[in-house]
């Protein structure tokens, strides 16, 4: 109504300067509209993200315990910075991570990829296999944790059962042996996270106009072709983002290797992560943790800028 | 006149009900109030649900209860007892943390409560109490700050306190012709032998971090080792350390399938289950070894000392319990304790199913129990010094040992450059916390 009043008054053609400069009036409120739109996320993001990053980042400079007074904490400058980079836990942890990443990601993608791809078609009972597959999904990380660490126990663990019965292999110490256990993390992380990238793959295939398909079916496509030169390339976009965001679930996995074996043995399954945790609360090093906190925050940073800029989904949408 | 002697003798009549009010029962005071109470999540303490239900109907004060699992209790006890105004009035802490909670200005002295009258029973004598169990998980300030001594002052009363004791399958030592071992070397002899006829021979905790290093402590102080010197000095690393890793070396070799993945339960439930012929651990095994529940081998379980190596020398450990400097509640929190600690508390925990925590009520009930003769005879041997109780030990105990010892017990490598390594580690935190600042000066 405002607005309506406001146009009628600046149609006429004898308004003075003060009329003209409420002329304007609309295109500057149609200027200002988004920023109003996205002010509550932005606000959110400030309060809930940034604050708590920079939080951190000032929380690094200082020797400070839980339970002490923050007044009576040390500032201790860059020490925390120093002695993490000489920390070979720190890095240990680190290349735990990228080890972690690397197989989960790949195997994660790649029977993500294939079973979108066998499931696209309407076949008979795919909607119970897409509903039996998206499961694990849906199941909270600590109850991931339990189940896979009762699986897993080298006493009483239907693995090691069943193992035993069908190919008479004896029992193995699944979570106290450095190699067995970084691989059950493994297996256990796909199991929990293959249904995601299943589900944005399916939903990106099923997407796909059929014009194309039909076309390159006509150009004498066979079925590989039409993978590896049509569809995927087609939904290229889609698994960046599901790279994108399987990475940086990776960098903060904490729960399920928590309940399942607390990072051990030793440093085997310590993703960086839960040597955060375990710095801060353990020992009691908070300003150690949110220094190495920090290290985090940098490296996600870069390999998330890094994919967006070999693979960003977006950049044929530069102008939106 | 007459209104006034009436006025006087109403006034006295009131003033002489409210003493004889007083004098008959402390608690009413305190009526409806309700305290909340963290402990951990383990069978002594929900066996203690029927003592609260006692408590709450003789008193008519409410208890709340948060249980945990106890080793995530420390952080979140530290974050509400942090607060202006915490949650909890009474806070059970594993004896490990009575350092870092009282360093930290976080417990309230239990003598602000033992000076009045109002609330302390003239029949709790404390004397009564374990001494063992007193001192480590109660009293702080002491010798080196954790052990006793004329400095140390009283924060806490053990409740779930414990020593260790050796439980042993009978049949299993009978069908093998092994005696009950008495010694280290005997103990070592009977896993050898045991493990050569294919049958697992102890249970251990060994999960990386505070469980192996919990394991390892229960050897090492038998066989003659310690943390630290008297002046801070770490020594595990010395032949007896050494020593003890070894035997957990052998018992991670001889023992049931998984023990470096064990924590607290899982070795509890390899020997209740019937997969170990030994358990060296806490007393507690026997109320779980009674528990048709959690045990399958019931009748079959016999008690014996902790072996001797070097010395005797079992555990000093499991909880305390005492009020938070931020309770809002604390003369109700103190009546509490005091009920629950008290002679009749204690019995009803035996009557329940739990573990007792003074003399008295061990020796009454010593022919109903097969371990209580051996706790009386084995908590002379508890080591006031079986770790050392610092604000600092978390990140010892956790980080360094923690990780050493899984390395001795996953690996076949030599065991002394582990723990050599691991001695480096510990001398740089206790320099890093300012332990040898006194070194030049004296």
């Amino acid at each position: 109504m405002a607005n309506a009043a406001i146009s009628a008054n600046s149609s006429e053609p004898s308004a003075p300067d003060g009329d003209r400069s409420v002329a304007k009036a609309p295109r500057d409120y149609r200027n200002i509209a988004p920023y109003f739109f996205i002010a509550p996320a932005v606000f959110v993001m400030l309060v809930g993200l940034v604050y708590p990053v920079f939080d951190s980042l000032y929380l690094s400079f200082f020797d400070w315990k839980i339970g002490e007074p923050f007044s009576k904490a040390d500032n201790v400058g860059f020490t925390n910075y120093l002695r993490m980079f000489s920390d070979p836990d720190v890095w240990e942890s680190i290349w735990v991570t990228f080890r972690f990443g690397f197989w989960t990601i790949t195997l994660e993608m790649f029977l993500g990829v294939t079973l979108a791809l066998m499931l696209e078609k309407p076949i008979r009972g795919a909607s119970i296999f897409r509903t039996i597959f998206i499961l694990p999904l849906m199941v909270s990380p600590v109850v991931v944790g339990l189940i896979w660490r009762y699986l897993f126990d080298a006493r009483v663990g239907w693995i090691n059962y069943y193992l035993g019965i069908w190919f008479g292999i004896e029992p193995q110490v699944w979570l106290g042996d450095a190699e067995l256990a970084f691989f059950a993390i493994v297996f256990t992380d796909i199991w929990q996270w293959t249904p995601f990238i299943f589900i944005i793959v399916i939903a990106g295939l099923q997407a796909l106009p059929s014009e194309v398909l039909e076309a390159s079916r006509i150009d004498g496509a066979n079925w590989w072709q039409q993978i590896f030169l049509v569809k995927l390339p087609m939904i290229s976009s889609i698994l960046v983002i599901a790279l994108l965001m399987r990475l940086i679930d990776v960098f903060r996995a904490l729960e399920v290797m928590y309940i399942m074996t607390g990072g051990g043995p030793g440093r085997a399954t310590e993703l960086l992560s839960l040597h955060i945790y375990n710095r801060a609360f353990d020992a009691q090093l908070l300003g150690y943790a949110s220094a190495i906190a920090v290290l985090l925050i940098v490296i996600v940073t870069v390999l998330s800028a890094g994919i967006l800029i070999i693979g960003n989904p977006m950049k044929d949408k530069s102008d939106v | 006149m007459k209104r006034w002697i009436a006025k006087s003798i109403g006034g006295l009549a009131v003033a002489a009900f409210a003493v004889t009010a007083s004098f008959a029962n402390p608690y009413e005071k305190y009526k409806g109030t309700t305290i909340v109470v963290s402990w951990p999540a383990l069978s002594h303490y929900g066996k203690a649900q029927g003592l609260i239900d006692q408590f709450t109907a003789e008193t008519g004060i409410n208890v709340e209860v948060d249980a945990l699992q106890y080793l995530k209790l420390r952080d979140r006890q530290i974050l509400e007892m942090s607060k202006p105004e915490g949650e909890y009035d009474v806070v059970t802490w594993v004896v490990m943390w009575k350092g870092e909670y009282v360093s930290k200005g976080l417990l309230t002295p239990l003598s602000q409560f033992f000076t009045s009258g109002a609330l302390v029973d003239p029949k709790f004598d404390i004397d009564d109490i374990a001494d063992a169990y007193l001192q480590n998980g109660g009293v702080v300030g002491g010798k080196k700050g954790y052990m006793p001594g004329k400095s140390g002052a009283l924060y806490g009363l053990p409740f779930g306190a414990e020593t260790s004791i050796m439980a042993y399958r009978k049949d299993i030592l009978e069908a093998q012709g092994i005696a009950v071992p008495k010694t280290y070397d005997e103990l070592r002899a009977a896993m050898k032998k045991l493990g050569e006829a294919g049958i697992p021979a102890m249970t251990s905790r060994g999960k990386t971090g505070h469980q192996v290093t919990a394991g390892w402590l229960l050897h090492l102080a038998p066989l003659g080792g310690k943390i630290f010197d008297d002046e801070w000095n770490p020594v595990f690393n010395n032949a007896a350390g050494v020593e003890a890793a070894q035997v957990m070396r052998e018992i991670a070799q001889t023992g049931p399938k998984g023990i470096p993945a064990f924590g607290f339960g899982d070795a509890a439930a390899a020997f209740l289950g019937g997969d170990a012929a030994f358990y060296i651990d806490t007393l507690k095994i026997a109320a779980m070894a009674r528990d048709p529940k959690l045990s399958k081998i019931a009748d079959k379980v016999g008690y014996a000392l902790h072996p001797v190596g070097s010395r005797c020398g079992s555990e000093t450990g499991g909880f305390a319990a005492g009020i938070p400097a931020n309770s809002q509640n604390k003369e109700a929190a103190f009546l509490f304790l005091q009920y629950i600690t008290s002679k009749k508390g204690d019995q009803k925990m035996v009557e329940l199913g739990g573990d007792p925590v003074r003399m008295s009520t061990y020796k009454a009930n010593a022919d109903k129990f097969a371990e209580y003769p051996v706790i009386l005879e084995q908590l002379p041997c508890a080591d006031a010094d079986w770790r050392p109780l610092i604000p600092e030990w978390n990140e010892l105990n956790i980080d360094v040992l923690g990780q050493a010892l899984t390395e001795v017990i996953t690996t076949d490598k030599p065991i002394q450059p582990i723990m050599d390594a691991a001695a480096e580690k510990a001398r740089a935190i206790m320099e890093r916390e300012g332990y040898y600042a006194w070194k030049d000066v004296n």
